[in-house]
């Protein structure tokens, strides 16, 4: 069964000032896939490229139990080969050769929907065809652990589409695959965990219901038109009442069963309510609230 | 007019921290100035400083042969000391640490038989010039005797023709140019992340750079190949003398595969530290010529001074060609090229570790590849 495994792992770059990994632990186990988040500086790709051995010399303890096969940021394969030879260089500097190296690349061209195109060369590719061959090469030798770094960087909404099914198809019990996007709904609509990093040191793990999970008991309401006063005073001693402006209310609900309450009172006063939020988050909202509004460039 | 005044704003900010750049602009030119002042200088000069040695072996002993040494020393022609007999000053023509040496046999003054024996890298011109000084010993005397001549090691008599200076001098310089290539893919590799990509597989640094000698080692002696065959077959096309290649070719791929070794190790020492192609095209292409200004490849070595000429030894390409005349001018031996030639296998390794060194302590150190 793979395995990853992170222990109190630092990292700091030569001649940095600071550590961009602090204090880094995790387990993670195989199924499902893992969305890895956080902000441009966050640590994110260090953290890939010391699971995939490109960078040495973090302290702590790393452990990864598994083959592994990454498929980086960026187009990492030879535009001036086509995309077989990149496939046949990259599948034998991995060990594989013969009857297997050729199944397998019959299997990841399938995969990536590249078959018609391995003929070609691979810099002449569209770029959600690039995208395609640089997943195809990171799944060349059928890895148990699978490291996706904003594998869907500048393609168009349909590559998008295919690659996110294929990388969902990928998930499976003894396999892991961690993925890491600045796209908060590709993560939440393929991952099942999440973690969210920040300034090196991670900020919230669980699985994704746990996360977007509020237990804080405030009600996100629009209305269609504005609260009548009387109701506005009544709501704000019963409720805290925030008013964020254009028929945007905020309500602290003390128990469930105020939200039947606090509805039909909306409804009695001629004001429909158009959208609410309560009892769970979107992912963005809980990114932006963990990692703050700053500009990290 | 503003735009116009923006962009040439942005390629001075540019240029002004490209430090590289600015050393094709300036050190390369400066440096080529320097070096090819110095190398040409005396071939503008009618004091010639240029030095060559000969030695004199004297059948009347070697008080004899001082005295005639005497005589022939100057404008250029500097007495070495005398060889132990004619077969040591035979092999020391073969290595190319004498010019010439005069061997006096009978009786001199009253009836000498002269003979030069001459290294064939020497200049016509220099050649003339030391068989002049000889026939001038004997100005004055009854009865001239004539000079006779002999070119040491080169088999078909005559002398070195410029196609067999030039072959293997530009052979040597196009081998050490795949310092271009290889550099440029490996920008590549490392810009595209392809090595980070091939670090993640498992794959030792030192496969990485193993992986590049075997192809470049091959287009190193394809390169031979043709350049000797253009020698042979192109240049007479031409108009030019043909060149004459040496019954042992298999000391001429000898001579090609170590040239290739330490070709080799260069390629990939710039290839790893070479962040962009400005550098490597410093770094390699001006580091070739300058290799190539003071090794005897751009300018012959024999119309150097003797300061250049010992500075030239420094020259890896200088070496090459050491090996190489004493192959196709000298129909040397392997004992005759063993030296060159460990001195390119030794300095491809030494380089090729370094390039290793390098690449493994950035790997190490979390900088890119």
């Amino acid at each position: 069964m793979a395995a990853l495994s992170l222990q109190g792992v630092s990292f700091r770059y030569p001649r940095g000032e600071e550590d961009v990994l602090r204090d880094v632990s995790l387990d993670i186990g195989s199924g499902g896939v893992l969305g890895l988040l956080g902000p441009n500086g966050a640590g994110k790709t260090t953290l890939i490229s010391i699971l995939a051995g490109q960078l040495r010399g973090a302290s702590g303890r790393v452990r990864v139990d598994g083959s592994l096969g990454l498929v980086p940021q960026e187009l990492a394969f030879y535009p001036m080969l086509t995309c077989r030879e990149n496939l046949r260089f990259f599948g034998a500097v991995q060990g594989l050769q013969g009857g297997r190296l050729s199944q397998r690349i019959a299997a990841v061209a399938g995969l990536a929907r590249i078959e018609a195109v391995l003929a070609r060369r691979a810099g002449e590719l569209s770029g959600g065809l690039k995208r395609r061959l640089n997943l195809a090469i990171g799944l060349l030798t059928a890895p148990e652990i699978i490291l996706l770094d904003e594998p869907t960087v500048g393609v168009d909404p349909q590559s998008r589409a295919f690659l996110l099914d294929t990388i969902r198809s990928l998930a499976g019990p003894g396999r892991i695959v961690l993925y890491t996007s600045h796209y908060m709904e590709e993560v939440q609509a393929i991952c099942n965990r999440v973690v969210i990093m920040d300034h090196g040191r991670v900020l919230i793990s669980g699985s994704l219901d746990e996360i977007l999970h509020d237990a804080s008991g405030v009600l996100e309401l629009r209305l269609r038109s504005p609260l009548p006063p009387a109701l506005a005073v009544d709501w704000r001693s019963r409720f805290a009442l925030q008013d964020d402006g254009g028929c945007r209310y905020r309500l602290h609900l003390c128990q469930p069963g105020a939200l039947g309450q606090a509805l039909e009172a909306a409804r009695a006063a001629g004001c429909e309510p158009i959208a609410l939020g309560y009892g769970r988050r979107d992912l963005e909202q809980v990114f932006m609230q963990l990692t703050q509004r700053s500009l990290r460039d | 007019m503003r735009v116009l005044l923006a962009f040439w704003e942005k390629e001075w900010l540019a240029l002004s921290r490209d430090v590289h750049g600015l050393a094709v602009l300036f050190v390369m030119p400066a440096a080529f100035i320097v070096v090819m002042s110095l190398a040409l200088s005396d071939v503008f000069k009618e004091d010639s400083a240029r030095r060559t040695g000969f030695a004199v072996l004297a059948a009347g002993g070697p008080k004899i042969a001082e005295q005639i040494a005497g005589h022939l020393a100057g404008e250029g022609w500097f007495a070495a000391p005398a060889p132990q007999d004619e077969a040591g000053a035979r092999d020391r023509l073969r290595r190319g640490d004498l010019g010439a040496v005069l061997v006096v046999g009978g009786d001199f003054p009253a009836s000498p038989t002269l003979t030069v024996l001459a290294d064939p890298a020497l200049s016509p011109v220099r050649l003339v010039e030391f068989q002049q000084r000889v026939m001038g010993l004997m100005l004055g005397t009854k009865r001239a005797p004539a000079v006779s001549l002999e070119v040491i090691g080169y088999p078909r008599g005559g002398r070195p023709s410029s196609v067999q200076q030039n072959v293997p001098a530009w052979l040597i310089f196009g081998m050490f140019f795949v310092v271009m290539p290889m550099s440029a893919l490996f920008i590549v590799e490392r810009r595209e992340g392809t090595l980070a990509r091939l670090a993640s597989q498992r794959v030792p640094g030192a496969m990485l750079l193993a992986g590049k000698i075997g192809p470049y080692f091959v287009i190193n002696l394809v390169q031979a190949g043709l350049m000797l065959a253009a020698g042979v077959a192109l240049v007479p096309l031409l108009g030019g003398e043909a060149l004459v290649l040496p019954a042992r070719g298999d000391l001429l791929v000898a001579v090609a595969a170590a040239t290739s070794i330490a070709s080799i190790g260069w390629g990939l020492l710039v290839a790893v530290l070479a962040r962009t192609m400005e550098q490597a095209t410093v770094i390699g292409g001006v580091g070739n010529i300058l290799a190539a200004a003071i090794g005897g490849i751009m300018v012959p070595r024999f119309v150097m001074p003797a300061a250049m000429q010992e500075l030239a030894e420094l020259s890896p390409m200088a070496w090459a060609l050491d090996a190489f005349h004493a192959v196709m001018l000298r129909s040397g031996g392997l004992a005759d090229i063993a030296l060159p030639c460990l001195k390119l296998i030794l300095l491809g390794a030494a380089l090729g570790a370094a390039a290793l060194w390098v690449h493994g302590r950035r790997r190490t150190r979390g900088l890119p590849a």
